[in-house]
């Protein structure tokens, strides 16, 4: 078997600019705008790492809003013992953790169900840190008193986004991923040949939530006051699988292009329609799917003349 | 009526509301796999033209039920032809329509949820009707609640009914157990979608009239019961009628004696728990076909 | 004339014409006074936020522009009002206050809706120096941070709940059960509540409390009906408190004193629950009866937005306004001259004297309010009282 090159050179090269690129932007941007590149980066992050395991399996998760809200209260508990980027790692091992007990449970069922439990999830975990703040800590939520540089911020974001992106083309091009993908195209087949199918999923699960965790405790910190309602909005898990399928979920560049592409999208039509861009937020969405279903990673699949995947 | 019965009562209470709200979102997703997540949203949509009818025109919601039904049967065939059928024509498997769906539901979600904005403001509505207070042996129940409670099984009961003994629900039940089958015996896809579709959201719209008359009513309201619905069909089964029925009811017990036993703060996770464990026994639910 | 002087007449007259045009615009058009706000206007916020909260800015701004402009240490300059949608989300409040502040570099800023959207903006106006009255937040958490450039305009958690208790033993009620909200506002309250019936020496014989969005609270009030309380108190929420009502109504709980603490100020809650209001007490501050003042801002408000203002955080809100505007004229827009100025004055506004101490709005005393046919009637403490309170409150009709 020839050697599997894990992370292409052009592809290593590309991410290293890219980082120094963007790693520049604190002193380059305002204040709002580095707001906006964060936003970018945190949906880069969220859509990559979520299409790493759900657009290669086929199951469609939609527990990115819980593991974020875990990652972020994990800052909230530990921002004042621990220092920033040791919160925001534990914030992901955390995510990471509930992620692989829920998915020993769960992952044995498929398709809307495994959608709903998923959705579910975020309502869930928010219920439960209530009440077991509420017993034992007398209070709910957490005041942040003293917070890291947008600089800081910024930057670790970025780190946690390379890292998820960097993971995902490892994954793809290692066994693993195989895996996986042979998950998502026909199961049964796949533990035939010896996958083991369980093992796979729970790791693939667990691996995206970490950086959902992460981004989630990295971003915390810029709201001050974290509460549950407000770090387990469902929304987020919305927009993380929204971008990722639009962008085209069984490629890494897909939920990149989309991510930004998104967000700048959203805060254009926020800031210009103030009453009517939802509206033609849900149009354009309709009409991408009906008229591009491969999602915007179709665009350019097309050129390659390899046969595409539909989805 | 005894302490026990009492709160069983209120459980079942709730749970039709809980099937009642879910029966629209089984019937598309049993038939067609359409995970449409924006039928909360014309569940608000049913609410407010309601309070609307009730508010301004003065007219009783129980007369406006027909009517609600009726803009909201036609509001889901022109849906389903703009947005829904496409789908079904171009994917090459169910996966990818439930895929596709979801996210043109996203949209729809947006879209209805703004409209509603534009049309009637973000303020609170509400109107009261029916809150006089109904004795049921000794115990004491809401009538508009009893009302929900009513119409879930009448309404569950008449869609069995339906499907067991006339030829549109034999002909839907086949469509749901074999596509390619049904076609083959010659039961047109292209009347039979687009009528349960139109169904499903007449029945969404025909919850949130009922909710109106007991809740209060906003633009945002609709997703929560989005999620109640997917937890409820999931529960019952799948495209399931009586599944969806039971599921509510059960849903409705649950929280009703855990949140007496336990603490009301415990609700959600004692729905949750229930929910998996549910689906570690049967993960098809538990009235899977 | 001859033609040539005709044209040299025509183009001196265009001339002084286009003098005159630039002279008056110089007088007339100094730049406008750019607010910006960052509100709800969808999402869960969206209802309290569009009642109690941007009509005011948009009422307010209209107003001091018919009246010819802001007076900015005497030059009056019309207000330009910048306001953007925050879709409920704290992430979105944070950044669009950046764009305001940093980007578009308004003059003043004002506050968005609820605790947590206060809490997120607070470093940032604490950094660049903008000084923000907010009307729709609480908690003593706030109030800890310490920031100088934020001002509490509602009443806090103990203030109310002290006067509460008060009324109480003013009616010699001797018990108590309470339920509340799971959300850091029930929490502060029910904790609030306790402390102040502790020291009137009220026994509290149940507590519960409920996770929000409950869709059914018959259980948990029929359990307190058992008891027989005097008084019920319900910390909660619009929709809980829409749902106690009508639950409390079906099961048949008339206790002596029945007390929703959320969504009984909103002209919503008379509209909805129609005669079952009737002696129900709440949190509100005022109602046009309060004065003149009072009744004027109502009249404006019902005239312009075609409903009513709340009786509770509306009035607020524009007293947050008339602060504002009193400092604007002697401060000017030197943000931290504002700032001091607010923070050292006492202000006439359309809820009384205003007064702050450590961003505490310290002079708005705690008040229950009561519906009583068809208006929200101030009944404690008794120099701000409308009416008397309706005791025992009558039996849900």
């Amino acid at each position: 078997m020839s050697a599997r090159v894990l992370l292409p050179r052009t592809v290593a090269l590309a991410l290293a600019a890219s980082g120094v690129v963007l790693a520049a932007a604190p002193w380059v941007l305002n204040e709002f705008l580095l707001s906006l590149a964060l936003t970018c980066l945190m949906y880069a992050g969220l859509a990559v790492s979520w299409a790493m395991f759900s657009g290669a399996t086929n199951y469609l998760s939609l527990a990115t809003a819980a593991f974020f809200g875990i990652g972020a209260y994990v800052t909230a508990l530990g921002y004042e013992t621990l220092t920033y980027p040791v919160a925001v790692l534990l914030g992901g091992m955390v995510a990471a953790a509930f992620a692989a007990i829920v998915g020993a449970t769960i992952l044995h069922l498929r398709g809307a169900y495994f959608a709903v439990l998923t959705f579910g999830l975020g309502e869930l975990v928010r219920h439960a840190i209530t009440y077991v703040e509420k017993k034992y800590s007398g209070t709910v939520g957490r005041v942040l008193t003293e917070t890291p540089e947008a600089a800081t911020v910024y930057l670790t974001v970025l780190v946690v986004a390379l890292a998820a992106v960097v993971a995902c083309v490892i994954v793809r091009n290692s066994r693993f991923g195989l895996a996986l993908a042979g998950i998502g195209a026909d199961e049964q087949r796949a533990q035939t040949l010896g996958v083991n199918t369980r093992l796979a999923k729970i790791g693939g699960f667990a691996l995206s939530a970490f950086f959902a965790g992460a981004l989630g405790a990295a971003m915390a910190v810029r709201w001050t006051y974290i509460d549950p309602p407000a770090v387990f909005n469902p929304f987020i898990g919305f927009q993380t699988v929204l971008i990722a399928m639009v962008g085209g979920a069984h490629t890494v560049a897909g939920p990149l292009v989309a991510s930004i592409v998104f967000s700048l999208l959203t805060e254009l039509l926020r800031l210009q329609f103030p009453y009517l861009f939802l509206i033609i937020l849900g149009v354009l969405l309709i009409l991408l799917v009906l008229y591009l279903p491969g999602g915007l990673a179709s665009l350019w699949a097309r050129k390659r003349a390899a046969p595409t995947r539909d989805g | 009526m005894g302490f026990w019965l009492e709160l069983a009562a209120s459980g079942l209470i709730t749970g039709g509301i809980y099937a009642v709200v879910a029966m629209g979102l089984n019937l598309q997703y049993g038939l067609m796999r359409i995970m449409n997540i924006s039928h909360g949203e014309f569940l608000m949509v049913g609410a407010y033209l309601t309070w609307w009818a009730q508010t301004i025109l003065e007219v009783n919601p129980l007369v406006f039920l027909p009517v609600v039904a009726l803009v909201l049967f036609v509001v889901g065939l022109v849906v389903y032809r703009l947005c829904f059928r496409p789908i079904a024509k171009t994917a090459a498997n169910v996966e990818i329509v439930e895929a596709r769906s979801l996210l043109v539901a996203f949209g729809l979600m947006f879209i209805v949820q703004n409209l509603a904005y534009l049309a009637w403001g973000a303020d609170l509505r509400g109107y009261t009707f029916l809150s006089d207070s109904v004795e049921i042996a000794g115990a004491r129940f809401g009538a508009n609640r009893l009302l929900v409670f009513a119409f879930a099984l009448a309404a569950s009961l008449a869609l069995l009914a339906v499907l067991k003994f006339t030829l549109f629900g034999k002909a839907v039940r086949a469509m749901m157990q074999s596509p390619t089958g049904a076609q083959l015996v010659g039961i047109d896809t292209a009347v039979l979608h687009p009528t349960v579709f139109g169904a499903g959201i007449a029945l969404a719209g025909v919850a949130g009239a009922l909710l109106s008359m007991v809740y209060e009513i906003s633009p945002s309201m609709g997703e929560p019961y989005t999620v109640t619905a997917l937890i409820v069909i999931t529960l019952g089964g799948l495209g399931s009628a009586g599944g969806c029925l039971a599921g509510g009811l059960l849903l409705g017990l649950v929280e009703a004696f855990g949140m007496h036993f336990t603490s009301p703060s415990l609700k959600m996770i004692l729905s949750y728990g229930v929910f998996i464990l549910v689906l570690l026994a049967r993960p098809r639910g538990l009235f899977a076909r | 004339m001859t033609s040539v002087l005709r044209w040299r007449n025509l183009a001196a007259a265009l001339l002084v014409a286009a003098g005159a045009n630039v002279a008056t615009s110089v007088l007339a058009q100094d730049a406008p006074v750019r607010i910006g706000y960052a509100i709800a206007r969808t999402g869960p916020w969206a209802a309290g936020a569009q009642v109690s909260q941007e009509p005011n800015y948009i009422m307010w701004a209209d107003q001091v522009n018919a009246a010819g402009g802001l007076n900015v240490k005497g030059k009056r300059r019309k207000v330009e009002l910048v306001g953007y949608d925050d879709r409920s989300e704290t992430e979105t409040v944070v950044r669009t206050y950046e764009k305001l502040i940093t980007s578009d570099k308004v003059d003043l800023i004002l506050p968005p809706w609820g605790t947590g959207a206060n809490f997120a903006v607070l470093p940032l106006i604490t950094k660049h120096g903008y000084p923000m009255l907010a009307p729709t937040a609480t908690g003593r958490k706030l109030l800890q941070l310490k920031s100088p450039y934020f001002f509490a305009l509602l009443q806090q958690p103990d203030v109310m709940m002290d006067a509460l208790a008060e009324y109480l033993a003013a009616r010699s009620t001797k018990t108590v059960a309470f339920i509340h909200v799971d959300e850091l506002f029930g929490l502060e309250q029910a904790t609030a509540l306790e402390a102040s019936l502790k020291q009137k020496k009220i026994q509290v014989i149940e507590k519960k409390s409920y996770p929000l969005g409950v869709k059914d609270l018959q259980p948990v009030l029929n359990d307190i009906k058992a008891k027989n309380p005097d008084a019920f108190v319900s910390l909660s929420y619009p929709p809980d408190t829409f749902l106690v009502t009508g639950q409390a109504k079906a099961i048949g709980f008339n206790p002596k004193v029945f007390y929703a603490a959320v969504g009984t100020a909103f002209p919503v809650y008379r509209d909805k629950m129609g005669t079952m209001v009737e002696g129900v007490m709440g949190l509100g501050t005022w109602n046009p009866k309060s004065s003149p003042a009072a009744k004027a801002y109502f009249d404006a408000h019902v005239a312009k937005f075609k409903k009513e203002p709340d009786r509770w955080a509306s009035a607020h809100a524009w007293a947050g306004l008339q602060i504002l505007q009193q400092a604007v004229e002697k401060a000017g827009l030197d943000r931290k001259a504002v700032r001091d100025y607010i923070a050292a004055n006492e202000f006439d506004t359309v809820i009384g004297k205003i007064r702050f101490k450590g961003g505490e709005n310290i002079s708005t005393p705690g008040v229950v309010s009561q519906w009583q046919s068809g208006e929200f009637e101030v009944v404690w403490p008794p120099q701000r009282a409308t009416s008397a309170s309706l005791y025992p409150k009558p039996a849900f009709k």
